[in-house]
């Protein structure tokens, strides 16, 4: 018998035992499996697996799970492929061990029946070219609410505007109790508008991933600056407020709330230019 | 009769020529967007283009695709507006597919019928000229494709409550290489 007889009659013996004796004799097992690009099986594939050193082949047709199972096969490496009635044809290489079962898994993509080429031809993977409609809601929920955020911030520099300048009622010789009760009010109603703006940005949905560039990281960088001084401006104001309702003279730390309050306006002002002039 | 022989092989070449396929891969791309708005010329620039043509008894088909999300605008929130207003979360793929003779590629314009996929939508464009220069295996494609934001039933995007002019023309600058 010569060699390239026994290495067939061998080949043919292993296909007739069964994979579960070969797999408790630990026998060296290969398993094709064959599928479409979304997991389903492929009907009617052939299976081609090639010996690279002998050059010897056999070619035989995946079952109706697109599985097909080479049992005793000699350890050694192999090119297997597959290939199917309007699909490409696939091929892996797989290297063969003693005592080891190999499993290859082969997607098959459709080819166009004019020949035309394809995404898959591209090299895009099925999962680049499906899109999510959970990320899409996800986006659209960020966009809606970064759109409010502009819209009430931009809405919010008018009590902002009105509460500095009522401030020269407020203080200095001219200021007087209504001129205080005017400034507080707009001062409370500048602090509520921006806190409800600023939870419209901060509980916008995060996109994983994203690299932050461009004019926003200003943006969000003078956010550090207006937020903790819109939160600092009221409490400040409200010491402010206290002592001049006592007739005391402006002390302490309420010295600090006009400043702090056109820090805050200047930085507020300018975040709103950052993403309004290009530069 | 030899002479008959060798007069036929002169006129219709060697069987293995006939209906030989050529195939054209795009080695490299820039795609530009350019966005107009009252406050801002915006253009975001994508290098992540992959194509092929395949050419088949006289008549090339060519696909190329790009993903919405490799377009740089310089600005990581508009990019993010833009893929949203596009749908690009949902239609990651930007495709355009066009078939062209191939003789083409021996004209210094081509006038291209386009079918784009973008956000979901299918447009065509009809007879897009484009400015090709060969060299070799290389060919190398300028133009412009004068898209429109409602050609994809996209909303034009806003900032400040100021939406953006619908046109959003693309200039396409490709390098492609025959194998």
């Amino acid at each position: 018998m010569t060699p390239k007889a026994a290495t067939m009659l061998a080949l043919a013996l292993a296909l007739s035992i069964s994979d579960a004796l070969w797999a408790q004799a630990g026998i060296p097992t290969l398993s094709v499996t064959v599928s479409d690009p979304s997991g389903a099986a492929v009907p009617n594939t052939t299976v081609s697996v090639k010996n690279l050193s002998t050059g010897q082949s056999i070619e035989a047709h995946a079952n109706a799970s697109g599985e097909y199972t080479v049992s005793g096969i000699i350890p050694g490496d192999y090119e297997v492929s597959a290939a199917a009635e309007g699909f490409g044809i696939k091929t892996a290489k797989v290297s063969i061990t003693a005592g080891e079962k190999q499993t290859v898994n082969l997607v098959l993509t459709a080819v166009s029946p004019t020949g035309a080429p394809s995404l898959g031809d591209l090299g895009f993977t099925p999962a680049q070219a499906k899109g999510s409609a959970q990320d899409q809601a996800r986006l659209d929920k960020r966009s809606h609410m970064l759109k409010t955020h502009q819209r009430l911030g931009l809405i919010t520099a008018a009590p902002l505007l009105a509460t500095l300048i009522s401030s020269g009622g407020a203080k200095g010789k001219n200021g007087s109790a209504s001129g205080r009760e005017l400034h507080a009010a707009l001062g409370s109603i500048t602090a509520g508008m921006y806190l409800t703006t600023a939870s419209f940005a901060i509980f916008a949905p995060k996109i994983p991933g994203t690299t932050v560039r461009g004019p926003i990281r200003v943006h969000k960088a003078l956010a550090w600056i207006h937020g903790p001084g819109m939160i600092l401006t009221p409490v400040l104001g409200a010491l402010a407020y206290d002592q001049r309702s006592r007739g005391e003279k402006i002390h302490g730390l309420a010295q600090a709330h006009a400043p702090v309050a056109a820090v805050t306006g200047i930085a507020y002002g300018l975040a709103i230019l950052s993403v309004s002039i290009k530069f | 009769m030899q002479i008959l022989t060798l007069a036929f092989l002169a006129v219709f070449g060697p069987p293995a020529l006939w209906g030989a396929d050529t195939q054209w891969v795009l080695e490299k791309s820039t795609l530009t967007y350019h966005v107009s708005h009252p406050l801002h010329q915006i253009d975001g620039v994508s290098h992540s283009a992959r194509g092929k043509g395949v050419c088949h008894v006289g008549q090339c088909d060519f696909l190329i695709a790009v993903q919405v999300k490799s377009f740089d605008s310089g600005d990581s929130n508009r990019d993010l507006h833009m893929i949203q207003v596009a749908r690009g979360a949902q239609f990651p793929l930007v495709t355009v597919r066009v078939r062209l003779p191939e003789s083409a590629a021996s004209q210094s314009t081509i006038n291209a019928d386009l079918e784009i996929e973008f956000a979901g939508q299918t447009a065509h464009y009809q007879q897009v000229p484009f400015q090709l220069t060969t060299q070799g295996n290389e060919a190398h494609i300028m133009g412009a494709i004068p898209a429109k934001m409602t050609d994809f039933k996209i909303d034009p995007p806003s900032l400040l409550a100021i939406p953006t002019k619908n046109e959003i023309p693309v200039k396409v600058d490709m390098s492609w290489r025959q194998q």
